[in-house]
């Protein structure tokens, strides 16, 4: 009964720890609880769960992007670059970063299939190439600034409380619940990321499919590292690493299966709000914990949690 | 020597032997015969103690023998060669023929001169070509299957097993090791040799033991056998002469659907040529292992077509995956469910509408009602017992499960289906209802092309079956001609198409 009710809503159990999470932090220390937090915490999870987009759909068609955080810094620098602080270059900048996500993901997809490496292997190595890049034609120090007008879209408050990334959501969370639940391409993916072999049999392009996940991701990856350039207003080489890490372990702990055929955007973007508000707590000054500290609890959750999730399948099967 | 008396041996629900027996003395050559799921195969792992009977008695030299394990069954003297080889593909012919079995120098080093100097003469007797340190995965199948035997050779054993090992092998290699097999024999060694093919029986062995549904029917002497007799007690009918060849090209009413022209695919189909009519079920026979699957995979274009042409509603197919078939209207159902067809971890309703999410334009919007109508339309007209829509498709049952794939594959109405031996495991009722399912589709102009195991159903529901024997048609019965006898003569070789070369 437990268990359908997770499998039926996935979201479920990160969004109650969040709460509980947060809960803690506040008792430990009440300062924590302002507006100001709160903000931060939606814009940072609305951040991951944009990078996290591309990647639910590569692990559930079966394979995994680790060029998510690489793709994002390139595409940050090229954003600042481009931009060079002034208004009016929206759109070669978006231009830019499109063709370089569109070349990254077909070259993920396609090394994916071709090669028969497992994805893990391949996009690492992509995703070392591409970081490399970023320092060989930035000179290891990237100029420029997102313009003021990308930067407001991106940071200022709407009625003065809401922040205005929350916009950005309305276009892409409703984009990504129709590339997932509503084309036929969604579809495919289900299937193919559950049985390869009867989605061949069945007339489903596996490779096709599994290239566009790819390409797909590299978009969704290149878009959210436009928009945290403007986050941060500028870019530096392998600013946004950590969202390969990041988006995985959202997407993981949001009810996607490693092996694929199962898995939601809904729990994808509680798996990221989840590991915002840990990362928010782990940082909370009152517990005074050090940088090292931090990251053996931070993994210590993590395994913590995956456990949780392997037990809630196997008892299923 | 070697004696089994009335070996039992039960999987589940299924008996695989019961009451079986076999005997073999030092230097003969016994052949172990029967169809597909007769026993032979289980009776050869018992005495290579990787199947434990679950009741009778082995006797060696008319004392208890113990068989739990390989090395049991090594110690005792046998050596076995199996169909399905026990080489590692990722070591060396040396390595996988001295594995467990190497030339120690003091202080337990393996003797590699010696060794060398063993494989060397090994390959030498068996004509092998190789290089002793490639990799077996880089051999072909008959040279592995050639090292296959070599390995259980270089054993010395007092008693030989060969499990089909001749399937994969060349003529001229068929020749070197029967050779091989006669210098053993007269080395006083007992074999038992399991064979489809009858005429190897009668060039090589000396008796005879058939087997029919897990029970051993008859011992005798080859040279008092005929090739009919042996049908016979393999199958409990007498075959029929083969009618004349001229049958095979019976002339047929209506527009032709697919037309095949000597199809191969290595390394299974050799030279097929079939043609089926529209509103047709046209069934394909065999014995396992004869090319039927890939036939029926090259028709949809998932294996690699190596010559011959393929004509589909009077046009050429070329096809580089089975999402072409599907664009061109083709259907496939595979009886492998778990592997080839089911998607265990999704719903009822997407694994209904699988095909129809297949065939497609991939940004293209699709309403969660019309999937939901064609998944409740599917369930309703092919009566598939489910719970809910939204269910995993592994809480169906085999026979559902099997009727959902079907059903999958109907509902999108194509031009030709394919079934790869649809109801392999499923029971009888649902067996039925899909027939009628099958019977109903080409009577609205399906075309379908079906293989199955079991000849029953293919007499039943073919209006034409073509019997494969290694890779070509041996046989095509139709009308009259649709008789079990002579569909399991031609299962045996001796169809009408083998006529001339096929006669004993």
């Amino acid at each position: 009964m437990g268990n359908n009710i997770m499998r039926r809503w996935p979201a479920l159990m990160p969004v109650a720890i969040s709460v509980l999470l947060y809960a803690f932090t506040v008792i430990v220390q009440p300062s924590a609880l302002n507006w100001t937090a709160v903000t931060s915490i939606v814009m940072l999870t609305l951040l991951l769960s944009f990078a996290s987009a591309g990647q639910t759909l590569v692990l559930i068609g079966g394979g995994m992007d680790f060029t998510v955080g690489a793709v994002m810094s390139a595409s940050a620098i090229l954003t600042a670059a481009i931009m060079n602080s002034q208004d009016g270059r929206f759109l070669p900048a978006f231009g830019a970063v499109m063709v370089m996500s569109v070349a990254i993901g077909l070259l993920n997809g396609v090394c994916t299939v071709k090669i028969g490496l497992p994805p893990l292997i391949v996009t690492m190595a992509i995703s070392n190439v591409v970081s490399r890049l970023q320092y060989i034609l930035t000179q290891g120090s990237p100029l420029g600034y997102a313009s003021p007008a990308f930067i407001r879209t991106v940071t200022s408050q709407l009625f003065g409380v809401v922040p205005s990334l929350t916009l950005y959501a309305l276009v892409l969370f409703p984009l990504m619940f129709y590339i997932l639940n509503r084309s036929r391409l969604g579809h495919q993916v289900y299937l193919v990321g559950n049985n390869p072999v009867a989605a061949r049999l069945n007339g489903i392009g596996v490779n096709k499919v599994v290239i566009l996940t790819y390409v797909i991701s590299a978009v969704f990856s290149g878009f959210t590292g436009m928009l945290g350039a403007a986050y941060m207003q500028s870019a530096k080489c392998q600013m946004f690493d950590e969202y390969a890490y990041n988006s995985l372990i959202a997407v993981i702990v949001g009810g996607t299966a490693l092996t694929g055929g199962v898995g939601t955007y809904t729990g994808t973007i509680a798996g990221a709000l989840l590991m915002v508000v840990l990362n928010n707590t782990l940082t909370t000054p009152a517990l005074q914990l050090t940088p090292p500290m931090r990251n053996i609890l931070l993994g210590l959750v993590m395994v913590l949690l995956l456990i949780l999730y392997n037990r809630g399948k196997a008892v299923r099967q | 020597m070697l004696e089994m008396r009335a070996i039992d041996k039960r999987f589940d629900a299924v008996v695989a032997l019961k009451g079986a027996r076999l005997n073999s003395s030092p230097g003969e050559i016994r052949a172990l015969l029967g169809s597909n799921g007769s026993g032979k195969s289980t009776m050869i792992k018992v005495l290579a103690g990787l199947v434990a009977p679950n009741g009778g008695l082995i006797l060696l030299d008319g004392k208890r023998a113990a068989i739990h394990s390989g090395v049991d069954s090594r110690k005792l003297g046998i050596a076995t060669a199996f169909q399905d080889l026990s080489l590692i593909p990722t070591m060396s012919v040396t390595e996988n023929i001295l594995l467990g079995n190497e030339p120690l120098r003091a202080g337990g080093f393996v003797d590699k001169k010696k060794a060398r100097q063993t494989i060397r003469e090994l390959l030498d007797r068996f004509h092998i070509d190789c290089d002793p340190e490639a990799y077996v995965q880089t051999l072909t199948p008959s040279t592995q299957t050639m090292l296959e035997v070599a390995k259980a050779v270089s054993l010395n054993p007092r008693m030989l097993l060969l499990d089909e090992v001749t399937a994969a092998l060349h003529y001229d290699e068929i020749q070197v090791l029967f050779q091989i097999l006669r210098e053993l024999k007269a080395q006083g060694l007992a074999i038992v040799y399991v064979t489809h093919r009858m005429k190897e029986v009668f060039e090589i062995c000396d008796t005879a033991t058939i087997m029919r549904s897990g029970e051993t029917v008859i011992d005798a002497p080859v040279p008092e056998l005929t090739l009919d007799d042996i049908v016979y007690y393999m199958t409990g009918q007498r075959p029929e002469v083969a009618a004349s060849a001229s049958e095979m090209d019976v002339a047929q009413e209506g527009e032709t659907v697919v037309d095949v022209r000597d199809l191969e695919v290595y390394p299974k189909v050799w030279g097929i040529s079939l043609k089926a009519y529209k509103g047709e079920i046209v069934g394909i026979g065999g014995l396992q292992g004869q090319g039927q699957p890939e036939f029926i995979r090259a028709l949809l274009g998932a294996e690699k077509v190596a010559t011959g042409s393929i004509d589909f509603c009077g046009r050429k197919l070329s096809l580089k995956s089975p999402a072409d078939a599907v664009r061109m209207e083709i259907g496939f159902v595979s009886g492998e469910r778990g592997r080839e067809a089911m998607f265990p971890l999704r719903t009822v309703q997407e694994n209904i509408t699988a095909g129809k999410v297949a065939k497609g334009n991939v940004g293209e919007y699709m309403t969660p009602k019309s999937l939901r109508a064609f998944a409740n339309q599917a369930v309703d007209k092919y009566n598939i017992k489910i719970g809910e829509l939204r269910d995993p498709a592994s809480s169906l049952s085999g026979g559902n499960q099997q009727k959902l794939v079907i059903a999958r594959w109907i509902a999108m109405n194509p031009v030709l289906l394919l079934l790869d031996d649809p109801t392999r495991g499923v029971d009888v009722h649902s067996r039925r209802e899909i027939h009628k399912i099958l019977r109903q589709c080409t009577d609205e102009g399906m075309t379908v092309i079906i293989s199955s195991s079991d000849n029953e159903e293919l007499l039943d529901i073919s209006d034409r079956i073509y019997v494969f024997y290694e890779g070509s048609v041996s046989d095509v019965l139709s009308g009259e001609g649709k008789t079990a006898d002579r569909l399991v003569a031609a299962m045996m070789g001796m169809g009408a198409a083998n006529q001339k070369g096929g006669d004993q």
